[in-house]
């Protein structure tokens, strides 16, 4: 039976209509996961040398072993952000005579065969056998190697046992990640040492190799904290859905109604972004953008790299805007026949969207005005690429949302859907960052770079005033591709 | 009032439809047969300007669609779901298509209480989004937004698919008497040749994207159809 399933889910694989057209994607995809393995691969089998670089003349068992705790915490919030679950159709099996501890243990199975369960042993078993093994002999490291195996797996099924239960509340997940930074800081700042304990703690197992029953039975444990999860919920409705939502009043706001149809197709936006699972992942992701400013300014050494603060500040504006114009009238690839044979004009409806793209690089870039704190010159460039985005990128986004022809699925969400993303929206991001800092060049080495930075603004507002114009090739470009994407759209 | 030209439509090399000519009047009650694959989706959707046909072009009021909005405005139509907003509740929805259609509160207002009876109270006040109700559900809900704005011309495919008997016979109802009160012109493919050769005062079979036969509605239709279908499967 296992048979079929593991067949079933292989051919919903290969067969996926997705992943056929994605061709390009993929490869896109494939490339940077080598890279990463390469890297992974290249760190392992320095690593010996690495920590005596690092750490010369330490004990680096005792070093490692302290990282480890934080490895897997972090490792476990990570999880549950990225790892997807696996997707399985589950109706299609229940009504057949199928014992029901098999498809759960199936279910619970696949997720093993994630990249996050792999990748981490490029290291570990360099580690394993380059330090550990090195240093306290061949059994400390199969103990070793052993016990990173059980916690790895314990993630896993933890992970996405936390996943499937509290994928809708944010705030949980908001709080653990609050909790996770303050040990970090509490460790940094020397109050309480967590890496103490962590090295204490896997001390003890290499000591002791008995203990290794315990980050067994740990994986064990949360195995069947997953497994009996399921099991209870093996109704498709109550695996899939929530229950009982309550209707958010969301966009009833007066304003909108005195708008027309311009305001029917803001508020029809302002639900789809918040009644999806997917897009309301998005949202959560805001803060992200905003803060990352904060990576940079106060490190001196970014200071006086202008370029590289010109691409932070298209980013922080225009990062947001991006993921909403870059895929507009993807999101409405549910309904795109509706909205094509409704009464809606096709030139308002574009106008539309350009508004609301603008409206939120203008919420952001209002969000990230206290960045004044690090001085005027970083307002200064934010100010400027703030208007670039918005006289100049949003129209680009929009135009190069046209080419994207693939169906989104909104109702799955998860920090890593590629599904839906076509190479358009790949391509869209290398002038959308790119091209200021391009402009900026050439006046930064003539020994202008303020005037490069207000060069960067003025297209912008140049931009901004040309804007009908402008968006006439949009939906110039919209009324020919029109077809092409409804009919993208349909293919599910 | 719809007039077809030399209208054709290929994927990879294969015909799917091939219509050298084709005019609906005012009025008129058009109904299209045809087994799966016959082209009856495809010709809406020209009709509707959602595809591009490789020739040919499709005219409303004498004006071609393609490049026009202009029949939006008089024309309801409802093919699948995909003509649903699955992420409003069916008020929500109502509200919006009645917003660009430029329609009143009270103009909703007057539209449920026409549509009471058709909705069976399944459908209002339910607080459920549109895609947690049945298929059923759904497609009452897309064919009344399609009359919502109280078209000239309707656009239905297989209307009759999943709804409930009750249902199928009021939709019967009321589509003939949108067609004698409001003289509306009716599009309606079915596979129910039952409920075809009630409503439609004008029959077309389709088959493999051309039309085989195209006659006015009488008492022997139904059997002729049938026989037709018997023996071409």
């Amino acid at each position: 039976m296992i048979k079929w399933l593991i067949l079933h889910q292989w051919k919903s694989g290969i067969r996926s209509t997705i992943r056929q057209k994605n061709l390009i994607l993929n490869l896109i995809i494939g490339f940077f996961i080598f890279i990463m393995v390469a890297y992974l691969l290249l760190l392992g089998l320095l690593i010996n040398r690495i920590m005596q670089e690092v750490y010369p003349g330490q004990d680096h068992v005792r070093i490692f072993n302290g990282f480890l705790l934080y490895y897997f915490t972090v490792d476990l919030f990570l999880r549950f952000l990225m790892q997807n679950l696996p997707k399985i159709n589950i109706e299609s099996y229940l009504h057949l005579p199928i014992k029901k501890k098999l498809i759960v243990h199936y279910i619970v199975n696949r997720t093993s065969i994630a990249i996050f369960n792999f990748l981490p042993l490029l290291i570990f078993i360099p580690v394993s056998g380059k330090i550990v093994g090195a240093q306290m002999g061949p059994a400390a490291a199969w103990t070793w190697i052993l016990g990173m195996l059980f916690m790895i797996f314990a993630n896993n099924y933890l992970g996405t046992y936390l996943k499937r239960q509290l994928a809708s509340k944010p705030l949980i997940v908001g709080i653990t990640g609050a909790f996770i930074l303050m040990l970090i800081v509490l460790d940094i700042l020397k109050v309480f040492s967590f890496s103490t304990v962590s090295a204490a703690m896997f001390s003890y197992l290499l000591n002791y190799k008995y203990l290794l029953v315990i980050p067994f039975l740990w994986m064990i444990i949360t195995y069947r904290l997953h497994y009996n999860y399921l099991k209870k919920k093996l109704y498709p409705e109550e695996i899939n859905i929530r229950k009982n939502r309550k209707i958010d009043n969301i966009s009833d706001i007066r304003y909108l109604k005195s708008l027309g149809t311009t305001g029917s197709i803001i508020a029809l936006d302002m639900r789809l972004f918040w009644r999806n699972k997917r897009t309301r992942t998005m949202i959560f992701m805001l803060p992200l953008f905003l803060l990352y400013g904060l990576f940079f300014y106060p490190n001196p050494v970014y200071k006086d790299m202008a370029g590289f603060l010109i691409f932070v500040g298209i980013f922080m504006s225009g990062g947001m805007m991006l993921n909403y114009l870059n895929y507009v009238f993807a999101y409405e690839s549910n309904y795109f026949d509706a909205l094509m044979t409704k009464n809606i004009d096709p030139a308002k409806y574009i106008r539309t969207k350009f508004l609301v793209g603008i409206m939120i690089s203008v919420i952001c870039f209002i969000l990230t005005i206290p960045y004044l704190y690090f001085g005027v010159k970083i307002f200064f460039i934010n100010a400027m690429t703030f208007l670039y985005n918005i006289g100049i990128l949003s129209i680009i986004l929009l135009y190069m949302a046209t080419y994207n022809k693939q169906r989104m699925e909104l109702s799955r969400g998860s920090a890593f859907n590629y599904q839906g993303i076509g190479v358009s929206n790949w391509l869209a991001m290398i002038p959308a960052f790119m091209m200021p800092v391009i402009i900026y060049w050439p006046f930064s080495a003539a020994g202008y770079p303020d005037t490069g930075i207000m060069f960067i603004g003025v297209l912008g507002l140049i931009g901004l005033s040309f804007n009908r114009y402008l968006l006439s090739f949009v939906y110039k470009n919209f009324e020919q591709r029109k077809y092409k994407m409804a009919e993208g759209f349909r293919q599910k | 009032m719809i007039r077809i030209n030399n209208l054709t439509k290929k994927y990879s090399g294969t015909t799917v439809l091939d219509i050298p000519s084709l005019e609906i009047k005012k009025g008129e009650s058009f109904g299209l047969v045809g087994n799966n694959g016959a082209g009856k989706t495809t010709m809406f959707r020209c009709i509707l300007d959602l595809i591009r046909p490789n020739s040919g072009s499709v005219e409303s009021k004498d004006e071609k669609v393609s490049g026009s909005e202009d029949w939006k405005i008089y024309t309801g139509s409802y093919l699948d779901d995909g003509f649903l907003i699955d992420f409003l509740t069916p008020e929500e929805y109502f509200k919006f298509v009645a917003d660009v259609y430029g329609l009143q509160d009270g103009d909703l207002e007057q539209f449920y209480k026409d549509f009471g009876e058709f909705f069976n109270n399944e459908i209002l006040g339910k607080k459920k989004l549109i895609r947690e109700m049945s298929s059923g559900n759904r497609q009452k809900i897309g064919i009344a937004a399609a009359l919502l704005p109280k078209p000239e011309i309707l656009v239905l495919d297989e209307p009759f698919n999943s709804l409930d008997p009750s249902t199928q016979i009021r939709l019967k109802n009321l589509l003939k008497k949108l067609k004698s009160e409001e003289q509306m012109t009716m599009l309606i493919s079915s596979h129910d040749l039952n409920h075809v050769t009630e409503v439609c005062e004008r029959i077309v079979i389709l088959h493999e994207g051309k039309i085989v036969q195209d006659k006015i509605t009488g008492k022997e239709t139904l059997k002729e159809l049938e026989e037709y279908f018997a023996v071409n499967n």
